[in-house]
């Protein structure tokens, strides 16, 4: 039996651990939503800005986290520009499928272009606060985890407010709800199916540069971060961002949980446990997302 | 998976084209100073491309440095023939094969990793080829029944940690670790280091509190350091590469556990490594096969040359091509010749009695290729890694317990 101390610790690492995971699918369940399009290349995304945030802190010294001011509206510019310029021009009858293959490639030459600019040598941000950490009833929360985790909830309350109160985020959802309706109202579709695969791109750079901060990054470390991130999105429904946020929450502290009685191994095939589980006994996913059943 | 299968249909095409090209050269001729062809087939593209380009480096600079003294036999030259076997179990037979087969050098060296050494020792041991290697130190390349391979490095991988786990045991009572906390990637080389360790800790008394295997995909430890923190050992030993390392003991100094000593096999000896951690490197164990420190005489020559030849000192990884070329120099020397044929049977009868001066020691080794040695142990101290076990090569003595990380 695990002690009291090491649950609680576990819960904690759990919670961020999950937030992260929230806002690392936040973007995954966006694209699927605004045009079912799968975006194998949103991990590859992330852990190009995590490099750039590797590379703003090595080359000029200074917090990683600044490097945001020019990462994010720089994917969002990627986004607009990927789904104006490539995803827009699919056939609707094979859009899904063929979005698989043409953002394989894409994740594909973004890793070799890293591979190219920076090596394969494995990357670490060296922070001053890399370590530190404070002492919360017993357990330690680090100061890194937590900055992502803020990272993560204020990209998402903005994302959520963003969609609930704003224009945009109104033909957005109309969008994402029934694209033909959205258009007899008035509402320029395409354009705002690109401004929001900008917006799905823009929390990948948020995301990566979170995920830079606590982990040692490499080019290839994208196809471990894929896997879990599509079990997330399915999990939560494709296309809810706040189904995906809980299901991330859930199954980051699940993960977490079960590493203590079930060590590594067998505690990340949660993951693909609750994928299985969902297709087979709720495929538009457990929390919120409407939108599979139309498939 | 998918990018498995993209790679396999891709050096499936280009294997086919390569033995349709290849060609029937007869360069079977062993007299006079013909230059003595070296095949090696190294993973240049790939997952182990950054390990592959430095054993590559190890060997360009044996061939260098010999060539430069005049050649093997009495003034014939060493020419390499490296192929890209973009780090695939499959392209890398098909390698060895061409190499052997139709191109018919004289002697092939090994690629780096277990996974691609096996597969080659199969095929030079089909064609009677003498085959040393640079990095297979797992078990499994020992249980193959091979007669032909040699592991040109100190130790096996069980043995890596032996000069430490003398040392600790050999501590009296009052200061012996009493309780050690296991991480290890779930890979055979990894692995091995640590169990080793915790097979030899054991039998001496020493009590396993947690014992983890992590997959290779891992990419958060929060979890294992809880487990490991929440058991307090006075000692933790890490079974990993490189990033699980790093990321590990980042994870465990997060929560602030304050282990008696710290040991984790490749990370802390990688250059990256201080860069990574910082200034909470300080006591941090390695062992480690090879130091551009070590007194042992070529050393100093290789450290030099390599130097010079590429701008920067050598690694563990071009110190393991460069031991591969020593031996297989030593084995043509005694055997008075190189080339296939009997002369293979040679070369290998003599490595099997006889030990050999390198840069990481003299070598001897068994009859399944296993070298009868033990790492060194290196130590994080003063911002610089120390030789510190065993006594007769170390710059500085043990710090124990290791300060606060």
């Amino acid at each position: 039996m695990p002690s009291g101390a090491l649950l609680f610790q576990s819960i904690i690492l759990g919670l961020l651990l999950g937030g992260m995971y929230a806002l690392l699918a936040a973007g995954l369940t966006l694209y699927f939503g605004i045009m079912r399009v799968v975006m194998i290349a949103h991990s590859a995304f992330l852990i190009l800005a995590a490099y750039l945030a590797w590379w703003t802190n090595d080359r000029l010294g200074v917090d990683p986290l600044l490097s945001l001011v020019v990462t994010v509206p720089l994917f969002f510019g990627a986004g607009v520009l990927l789904q104006r310029g490539l995803l827009s021009r699919l056939r609707p009858a094979t859009l899904t499928m063929m979005s698989v293959l043409i953002t394989f490639a894409i994740a594909l030459m973004i890793e070799g272009l890293l591979g190219y600019a920076f090596t394969g040598t494995q990357r670490r941000i060296r922070l001053g606060y890399g370590t530190a950490s404070f002492e919360l009833f017993g357990a330690r929360v680090a100061v890194v985890k937590l900055i992502a985790f803020g990272l993560a909830a204020v990209s998402l309350a903005a994302l959520y407010v963003l969609m609930k109160r704003t224009q945009f985020g109104w033909a957005l959802r109309a969008t994402i709800q029934h694209r033909d309706a959205a258009r007899l109202v008035g509402i320029d579709t395409e354009r705002t199916a690109g401004f929001g695969f900008g917006l799905g791109l823009a929390t990948a750079a948020v995301g990566g540069t979170a995920l830079s901060l606590d982990t040692t990054i490499y080019p290839s470390l994208h196809w471990h971060w894929i896997g879990p991130l599509m079990a997330i999105i399915v999990v939560g429904g494709l296309g809810s961002v706040p189904g995906a946020a809980a299901a991330a929450l859930l199954l980051g502290l699940a993960q977490s949980l079960l590493q203590i009685p079930m060590g590594a191994t067998w505690a990340q095939t949660v993951f693909y446990v609750a994928l299985f589980a969902t297709l087979a006994v709720r495929p538009q996913g457990f929390f919120g997302g409407r939108l599979a059943q139309r498939f | 998976m998918r990018r498995t299968t993209g790679a396999l249909v891709l050096s499936a095409a280009l294997t086919l084209g390569v033995a349709a090209c290849g060609g029937s050269d007869d360069g079977g001729g062993n007299s006079g100073d013909d230059p003595i062809v070296v095949g090696i087939s190294l993973p240049l593209t790939g997952d182990f491309s950054e390990p592959g380009k430095g054993v590559q480096e190890g060997y360009e600079a044996w061939a260098k440095i010999t060539n430069d003294k005049g050649g093997l036999l009495g003034g014939r030259k060493i020419e390499l023939k490296i192929l890209d076997d973009q780090s695939n179990a499959d392209r890398v037979v098909a390698d060895y094969e061409q190499l052997i087969g139709s191109d018919q050098v004289d002697l092939v060296v090994g690629p780096f990793s277990t996974r691609l050494v096996v597969p080659s020792a199969r095929v030079a041991q089909e064609y009677g080829m003498l085959f040393v290697e640079p990095a297979g130190a797992a078990a499994e390349v020992f249980n193959q029944g091979f007669k032909n391979l040699f592991y040109a490095a100190p130790a096996v991988a069980d043995d890596h940690y032996n000069h430490l786990a003398e040392h600790l045991l050999a501590l009296p009572e009052g200061e012996k670790p009493k309780t050690v906390a296991y991480a290890a990637m779930d890979d055979p080389f990894a692995q091995g280091t640590a169990y080793g360790l915790k097979k030899k800790l054991e039998a001496g008394g020493v009590r396993t509190v947690v014992d983890e295997v992590y997959p290779p995909n891992t990419t958060d430890f929060g979890s294992i350091a809880a487990k490991i923190a929440a058991a307090k050992p006075d000692m933790v030993v890490g079974g990993s590469q490189y990033q699980d390392g790093v990321n590990l003991i980042v994870a465990l100094q997060q929560l602030n556990y304050q282990p008696r000593l710290a040991a984790f096999s490749t990370a802390p000896t990688n250059p990256e490594f201080a860069k990574a951690i910082g200034n909470k490197t300080e006591g941090i164990l390695s062992p480690t096969g090879y130091s551009q420190d070590a007194p042992y005489p070529s050393n100093k020559e290789f450290v030099e040359k390599f130097t010079a030849q590429f701008g920067k000192a050598p690694e563990e990884d071009q110190a393991n091509g460069y031991t591969t070329g020593q031996v297989v120099a030593a084995a043509v020397e005694a055997a008075g010749c190189a080339e296939q044929g009997e002369c293979q049977q040679k070369m290998i009868d003599w490595l099997h009695s006889n030990s050999v001066d390198t840069v990481v020691g003299p070598l001897r080794w068994d009859a399944t290729g296993k070298p009868q040695g033990a790492h060194m142990i290196q130590q994080w101290i003063g911002n610089d890694i120390k030789i510190v076990l065993p006594a007769d090569a170390k710059e500085a003595d043990l710090l124990y317990p290791k300060p606060a990380w």
